[in-house]
C-alpha cells in the first residue's frame, strides 16, 4: 500500500490541471491514467477556447507548434445552411466582433490541437511540478475501511491510500459509480459524439480554408455537424443526446461527408479519411452531485461541459484546479467531510463556469430544439434563414417587390417559428437580462401582439403622390 | 463515397474481455443494436449478442452500456494500456 495526500483518477485536462495544482501546494500527489500516454483514449473537437489562454496565461503560452505541432488557431467561422434536399444554400463567415473584450479572443476563436499533443503537454506541467504520473493503469475500485472511502484500488488489485480522492476519469466515472454519487447518466444527459479525422496537406488548408478553420454545418438531416482544422487535418464531427438517434449514428455523419458540396470540399483539399473515433460526452443544464466525504468529480465526471455547445477542456481544468485547491485546504484541516468539500460547488459556481450555467437550463433546451432537432426545427429554420439572407440579394424582381415576397414567405414560416421563439428564445432573453424583461416577455401577451404585427406588414405598396 | 472503416482504427492488444451481456436482465429493447457505431451488437433467433471480435474493432465509447436502461450491458474499460488509441483525437 503506498499513501498520498491527494489521489486523482484520470489525465485528462481536468486530472492534469488537479495535479499540477496539487503538486505546487506542497501535496503528495499521483494521478492514474489507464492508457499508455495521457491523450491516447480521448476524442475532442479538438478546439481550446480563449478563456483558457486569458485564465491561465503562464501555463498557455507555452503551447506552442515545436510541442505541438497539430496547433492551427481557428481564426474566423464559417456557418453553413444546408436545406431539406442536402444543399448548401448558403453560408456565414464571421470572425470576432467589435464587442470582443480581450485577446486571444480578438485574433481567433478557438486554437486547435489534438488531444495526443495537448494531454501529454498539459500532463508535463503536473509532473514537472511533482505530481507522479501512473500510465497503463485501470482504476477498478475505491479504497474504503469502515465504509469510509480512503483510497483506489487498481486492476491489479494494487491499492493506494490517501485522504481525498478526484475523480477526473471522464465520463464514464468509476469514481462516481463507487462513490455512490451517480451510477449512470440518464439518456438526455449525455451525447454520443463522433467523428472522422481527415488528413489534407497543409498548405492545401492554407489555400482553400485561410483562416476559416472551424465551421458548423446546420442541416435538417442532421445534427449541427462541426469541422475543424488542425495543421495538416481536420475532423468533422456530429453527436446528439443518447435518446434522440433512430439509427446508426455513423448514417448521420456519413450523410454530411454526402453532400455535394462536401465533396467538393475534400477533392480540392485532396482530404483522406484517416481515422474514426466514438466518444460519449456529459451535456447537462446543471451540474449535480459533484462530491461526498472524502471526493470530488470534476470537468467531464462531474457534467461540467457548457449547456449550450459542451465546450469542455476549460471547464474540467477550472473544476480541476478548484478541486485541488479545495481538496489541499481539507487534507491540511484534516477535514474531508462532504460539508467541507461542499466547498467546491461554492467556488466553480463562482467562477466563468458558474456564471455559463446560471442560464444552464435555457441554453441547454435552445440548443436541444434548434441544432439537435434537425427534422423539427431546422427543416424550416435552414429555408426562413435563407429567404432572408439569399432573397434580398435577388434582382427576378424590381427590389421592392422583392423585399414584399420575402415577407410574405417568412410569414408562412411563422405558425412554426412563433412558438418556437416564444418557446426558446424569449426565456433565454429573458434570464440574460434577468428580470428586467419579464414583464414584456410575457408569452400571453407576445402572442397577442405578434400575429398582429405580422398583419400589419404591407400586402401591397400604396400609390405615392396620389 | 463509402468511407471504408478499416484501417481508420489502431488497438493495442490483450484487451481481455471487457463487455458481457446479462441475458437475465436484457429485455430485447434493441437500443444497443442502434447505437453502436462499428454496428458489434447483433441479433440472432431473437436473441441479441455483440460480435465474438469485438475487441478488435471497439472503439470503447461505452454507447452501449449507457444505452442500456436494464443494465443488461457490463462494460468496464479494458486492462490499462490495451484496447483503443486514438491519434488524432
Ligand atoms: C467528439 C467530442 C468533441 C468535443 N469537442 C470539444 C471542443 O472542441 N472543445 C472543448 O473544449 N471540448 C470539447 N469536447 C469536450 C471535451 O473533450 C471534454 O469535456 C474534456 O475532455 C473533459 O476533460 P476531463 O479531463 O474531464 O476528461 P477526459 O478528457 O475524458 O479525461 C479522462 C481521462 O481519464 C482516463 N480514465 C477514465 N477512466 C479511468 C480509470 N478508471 N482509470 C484510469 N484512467 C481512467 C481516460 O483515459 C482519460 O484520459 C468534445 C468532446 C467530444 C467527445
Ligand atoms: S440495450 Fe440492453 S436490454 Fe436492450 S437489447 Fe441491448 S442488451 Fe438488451
Ligand atoms: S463501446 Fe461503443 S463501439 Fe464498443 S461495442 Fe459498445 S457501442 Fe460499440
Amino acid at each position: 500500500m503506498k499513501d498520498f495526500d491527494l489521489i486523482i483518477v484520470g489525465a485528462g485536462p481536468g486530472g492534469s490541471m488537479a495535479a499540477k495544482t496539487a503538486a505546487e501546494k506542497g501535496l503528495k500527489t499521483i494521478f492514474f491514467e489507464r492508457s499508455r500516454k495521457p491523450g491516447e483514449k480521448n476524442s475532442s473537437g479538438c478546439g481550446l477556447g480563449p478563456r483558457m489562454f486569458r485564465d491561465f496565461p503562464e501555463m498557455m503560452k507555452e503551447l506552442t507548434p515545436d510541442k505541438c505541432p497539430s496547433m492551427r488557431a481557428g481564426t474566423a467561422s464559417r456557418n453553413y445552411f444546408v436545406n431539406n434536399d442536402d444543399i448548401v444554400s448558403g453560408y456565414i463567415m464571421a470572425r470576432p466582433t467589435e464587442s470582443v473584450s480581450y485577446e486571444p479572443a480578438k485574433s481567433w476563436i478557438t486554437m486547435n490541437v489534438y488531444r495526443s499533443e495537448f494531454d501529454p503537454w498539459i500532463a508535463k506541467f503536473a509532473t514537472d511540478a511533482g505530481a507522479e504520473l501512473k500510465t497503463s493503469t485501470l482504476i477498478v475500485d475505491l479504497l474504503k475501511e469502515d465504509g469510509k472511502i480512503c483510497g483506489v484500488i487498481d486492476e491489479k488489485g494494487e491499492k493506494y491510500r490517501a485522504p481525498i480522492v478526484i475523480g477526473a476519469d471522464g465520463v464514464i466515472s468509476t469514481v462516481a459509480q463507487k462513490s455512490g454519487l451517480r451510477n449512470k447518466w440518464a439518456q438526455n444527459q449525455v451525447t454520443l459524439t463522433l467523428q472522422y479525422d481527415f488528413q489534407a496537406p497543409s498548405d492545401k488548408i492554407d489555400d482553400i480554408m485561410g483562416d476559416e478553420t472551424l465551421a458548423v454545418w446546420w442541416g435538417s438531416n442532421f445534427p449541427a455537424s462541426y469541422q475543424v482544422f488542425f495543421n495538416d487535418g481536420f475532423h468533422q464531427g456530429l453527436g446528439n443526446w443518447m435518446n434522440w438517434w433512430d439509427k446508426n449514428p455513423l448514417y448521420y455523419l456519413n450523410r454530411v461527408i454526402n453532400l455535394k458540396y462536401y465533396q467538393r470540399l475534400l477533392k480540392i483539399l485532396d482530404a483522406k479519411p484517416r481515422e474514426l473515433q466514438s466518444h460519449l460526452l456529459p451535456w447537462l443544464d446543471y451540474p449535480f452531485n459533484t462530491h461526498t466525504d472524502s471526493v470530488i468529480l470534476i470537468g467531464d465526471a462531474g457534467g461540467f461541459p457548457c449547456p449550450l455547445e459542451a465546450e469542455g477542456i476549460y471547464p474540467a481544468m477550472v473544476t480541476g484546479k478548484i478541486a485541488a485547491e479545495v481538496a489541499s485546504e481539507a487534507v491540511t484541516s484534516g477535514d474531508v467531510s462532504k460539508a467541507t468539500l461542499k466547498r467546491f460547488d461554492e467556488e466553480w459556481q463562482n467562477t466563468s463556469i458558474g456564471k455559463e450555467f446560471e442560464a444552464g437550463c435555457e441554453l441547454w433546451n435552445i440548443w436541444k430544439a434548434l441544432p439537435f432537432s434537425p427534422k423539427e426545427t431546422m427543416s424550416w429554420f435552414v429555408p426562413m434563414i435563407m429567404e432572408i439572407l439569399g432573397g434580398i440579394f435577388d434582382w427576378s424582381q424590381p427590389h421592392a417587390l422583392r423585399v414584399r415576397q420575402i415577407i410574405s414567405h417568412v410569414k408562412s414560416y411563422m405558425p412554426k417559428a412563433t412558438p418556437f421563439i416564444m418557446t426558446y428564445v424569449f426565456p433565454l432573453i429573458a434570464k440574460v437580462f434577468e428580470d428586467d424583461l419579464d414583464k414584456l416577455m410575457d408569452p400571453k401577451k407576445i402572442m397577442k401582439v405578434l400575429p398582429k404585427l405580422l398583419d400589419m406588414l404591407p400586402q401591397k405598396k400604396k400609390k405615392r403622390g396620389g | 463515397m463509402k468511407i471504408e472503416l478499416e484501417g481508420l482504427t489502431n488497438r493495442v492488444p490483450g484487451t481481455g474481455d471487457f463487455i458481457t451481456i446479462d441475458y437475465a436482465k436484457c429485455n430485447n429493447c434493441e437500443c444497443c443494436l442502434i447505437i453502436c457505431v462499428m454496428n458489434l451488437w447483433r441479433k440472432k433467433e431473437g436473441k441479441i449478442y455483440i460480435v465474438d471480435d469485438y475487441q478488435s474493432k471497439c472503439l470503447e465509447c461505452a454507447a452501449c452500456y449507457q444505452i442500456c436502461d436494464a443494465s443488461a450491458i457490463k462494460f468496464q474499460y479494458p486492462t490499462g494500456g490495451t484496447g483503443i488509441v486514438f491519434e488524432k483525437g
